[in-house]
């Protein structure tokens, strides 16, 4: 859900541009903080981890148009500075498929990446308070969703004022006796122009179903987790805070 | 995800007209495309573009079943028009918007090998990003071939049946997080091979 799936423009051309912008600054920024040979040993991870996030976002729980991200757990794996290269990555491969714009894709990064960055602190987090891996790794997920859905909804309402350009312009487009009829309706219509565009139903559909999505990849992700971590304990490093 | 496989096919084996222009061309066609998606606003022009790049695709002779992934992004689509007054020309707007961007990629992707592509982005982007891009899209085929091994061990432990949701969540959690676990495994593979063969953050790629 946290993926803003809007075609090609859609979005204001500043808003989009702001995003690359963004997102390019943060990575280079981020870059700055492993070495050379750092990155190089990390790529086949992230390439992996990028992969299984790939693959989730195929599988569409067509119902709730929703599909899982896998992010928290790339973010857990990878670290909170190559999961927003993992995210970047991501995001041109689903734009390249169709899935999401192509111009959309610096502002899906910092989108997404707030879910990988942020899942992998509040997991680290919740494991130390509670100790209990499956409440950690359960509250991290939805917190994390909660927070880039939240991000989402804030991306997708700075371009109201284009939207409503959009919509107008298309209102503008009619037959010649249609305009006459609709003269009559103008004057009411004015009036509810200025809510031509209703991003309060749009939030009152996104969360719910952003709920239910965010419950069900926090259980699927506990349970990814809970496997790996019965036939692999070492991957998770949870040893760090044994003491 | 599985017609992912058909995609390359296509792209390799593919000897349409479109398949021999240069992918330098067919990424500067897929620029004027997004442009065009980017700045028209009426519907018969984005008609007109969907058109042409339906001509395209049936012409490029890209098999069938990969038509329908151009299709998918309209499913996310559908949420974005309750921001609107449910107003036909809005929706058929941004529905065009949405098969024009994913005929397009989609076009581009069937008759242009990826490493074709990934050599020319490597041009203007910076080497790590494109190295990222390329064992990423590697991987996604190797994790495929994990997922199909598993699909078997999921069939035998009841598969993904609604009636039992539960176990179905179980079960396909368990399926990515063995798919996890062998992907890590893999990476690390990939990392002793590529090290052996002297990789030091950039891929080469043979010319044609």
């Amino acid at each position: 859900m946290s993926h803003i799936h809007l075609p090609d423009g859609v979005l204001p051309v500043w808003l989009w541009v702001t995003g690359f912008t963004g997102a390019i600054l943060v990575g280079v920024i981020l870059s700055k903080f492993f070495k050379r040979e750092d990155w190089s040993r990390r790529l086949p991870l992230l390439g992996m981890m990028a992969a299984a996030m790939v693959l989730g976002a195929s599988v569409e729980i067509v119902p709730i148009a929703y599909h899982v991200n896998l992010t928290v757990i790339s973010g857990i794996f990878l670290g909170p500075t190559v999961v927003f290269l993992a995210a970047f990555v991501v995001n041109v491969i689903l734009a390249l498929f169709g899935h999401g714009g192509i111009t959309v894709i610096g502002l899906n990064t910092l989108t997404l990446s707030v879910e990988g960055i942020l899942g992998y602190f509040l997991f680290h987090l919740f494991w130390r308070i509670f100790k209990r891996l499956t409440i950690a790794i359960f509250l991290a997920t939805f917190l994390s969703l909660l927070a880039s859905t939240l991000s989402m909804i804030g991306v997708v309402s700075l371009g109201t004022s284009h939207y409503e350009e959009i919509i107008r312009q298309g209102e503008g487009e009619g037959v010649l006796e249609f305009r006459l009829l609709k003269e009559r309706e103008n004057q009411q219509k004015e009036e509810s122009m200025k809510g031509e565009v209703n991003l309060k139903r749009f939030i009152a559909i996104l969360l719910p179903l952003g709920f239910l999505g965010w419950l069900l990849e926090g259980v699927v992700t506990s349970l990814i987790v809970r496997y790996i971590y019965r036939l692999r304990p070492d991957l998770l490093r949870l040893g760090e805070y044994a003491s | 995800m599985i017609q992912l496989s058909y995609l390359d096919y296509s792209a390799v084996e593919g000897k349409s007209f479109l398949h021999r222009f240069s992918p330098k061309v067919k990424l500067v066609g897929m620029g004027f495309v997004l442009i065009g998606i980017i700045t028209l606003r009426n519907l018969p022009a984005l008609f007109a573009v969907y058109a042409i790049l339906l001509a395209l695709f049936f012409l490029s002779r890209v098999p069938i079943k990969i038509f329908s992934l151009t299709f998918y992004p309209l499913v996310f689509a559908v949420l974005f028009i309750f921001i609107s007054r449910f107003q036909i020309q809005f929706i058929l707007l941004i529905f065009l918007k949405v098969l024009c961007g994913s005929t397009g990629v989609v076009l581009l992707l069937a008759t242009t090998p990826y490493p074709s592509i990934f050599s020319n982005l490597g041009r203007f982007l910076p080497s790590l990003f494109v190295v990222a891009l390329f064992l990423t899209y590697r991987s996604i085929f190797i994790l495929l071939n994990v997922l199909e091994e598993t699909q078997h061990a999921l069939y035998f432990r009841g598969g993904i049946q609604w009636r039992h949701p539960w176990r179905s969540l179980i079960n396909i959690s368990s399926a990515f997080g063995h798919l996890i676990i062998k992907g890590i495994d893999a990476s690390e593979k990939m990392y002793e091979s590529m090290v052996l063969r002297g990789f030091e953050n950039k891929i080469h790629y043979r010319e044609k």
